[in-house]
């Protein structure tokens, strides 16, 4: 199974980290470039992943949009209580998973890959509380796009993403 | 084995039939209807266009365009090719990307699963789309949406009073989709 993105949301719609995945990691590996980007505008990152036209910074925005829509409409029909977890088109699957906290966790997948739920759950509990939450130096909120700069977060989450989910 | 309702949209996102075959989801106002409508057209637009793009490595003949990708490079063959990288280094040349699926032409979101519901959506040649709303553990979906875009082409587009994209109001299709339903569960 292959991952291709992963973005967490906060509660304000900021998109505070992406980070990409290429299925051919030897190409990116050694190059500055293939650093998790957390800034809103890391120069040099779009171009080489090939997506000229859109950068990633829109992506991370039309992303936003899609699971916020769907999100709203699971909850309209479902009730409340209900939970949008997942959608699939021909090409990609899309894992959804939001915190009582409104923070959302998105990751988009092959299709080849079972529910991934558990998996952003853990992303969760085990890397970002550890090392976002109780990290006194991490800002709560994060106006202007700051993001989560964390290097034990963004190496513990490409440890998770590469030795456990593949 | 419930399939809790249908609703059809019409090319322009437009709603044109909207049923409840049993309960399980909440009503909703016609408006809201409407704009669930208008709302998941848009969506399944966007859907499409987030498609991950991977670039394609240095293969000997030109990119090709990704909605008819067929060439058996062996790096687009397999979507599963991380553990396995090929030993190529060279980035993305001239921009070329292909689709994680290639030989598939990319849709838009095709199903939706939430705690209460799997929403399936199947988008006709002429872009109607057809929104089922089913149980999250029915199997075979795909037999009755086939069997409702049949009552549709027969008793929906071949009534001659029924004007195209406008709204599905056919005694006939109605009954036959609930008799076919209610014979199935």
């Amino acid at each position: 199974m292959v991952v291709y993105s992963f973005y967490i949301f906060d509660r304000h719609a900021e998109c505070i980290y992406k980070r990409r995945w290429l299925p051919r990691p030897v190409s990116t590996v050694g190059s500055k470039s293939s650093r998790p980007t957390s800034e809103a505008s890391a120069p040099g990152l779009p171009a080489t992943l090939g997506q000229s036209a859109r950068t990633t910074d829109d992506d991370a925005k039309l992303i936003f949009g899609t699971v916020f829509s769907l999100r709203n409409m699971a909850r309209k029909l479902g009730g409340e209580d209900d939970n949008f977890v997942t959608y699939r088109t021909s090409q990609y699957k899309l894992h959804y998973y939001e915190t009582p906290t409104n923070i959302k966790f998105v990751m988009l997948t092959d299709l080849k890959s079972p529910s991934m739920r558990v998996a952003l759950q853990q992303i969760y509990i085990n890397l970002y509380v550890e090392y976002v939450v109780k990290n006194p130096l991490s800002p709560v909120e994060h106006p202007g796009g700051i993001g989560v700069n964390n290097e034990l977060f963004e190496e513990s989450l490409e440890q998770f993403v590469t030795r456990v989910l593949s | 084995m419930a399939v809790f309702s249908l609703i059809i949209i019409n090319k322009a996102g437009g709603l044109v039939y909207q049923r409840e075959f049993q309960p399980g989801l909440r009503k909703l106002s016609t408006n809201d209807y409407l704009v669930l409508a208008g709302t998941f057209h848009g969506v399944h637009a966007i859907t499409r266009s987030i498609t991950p793009k991977l670039p394609l490595a240095a293969i000997p003949n030109p990119p090709i365009t990704p909605t008819t990708a067929t060439t058996p490079s062996p790096n687009i063959a397999s979507p599963s090719s991380t553990s396995t990288p090929t030993p190529s280094s060279s980035s993305a040349s001239a921009g070329g990307y292909t689709y994680p699926n290639p030989g598939v032409p990319a849709t838009g979101l095709e199903s939706l699963e939430t705690d209460k519901f799997r929403l399936t959506c199947f988008q006709t040649l002429t872009g109607t789309k057809f929104l089922l709303f089913t149980e999250p553990t029915m199997a075979n979906i795909d037999v009755v949406m086939k069997k409702i875009y049949e009552l549709y082409a027969d008793f929906v587009m071949k009534n001659p009073f029924y004007q195209l994209e406008m709204p599905v109001r056919c005694e006939a299709f109605d009954r036959n989709l609930q008799g076919w339903l209610r014979g199935r569960a």
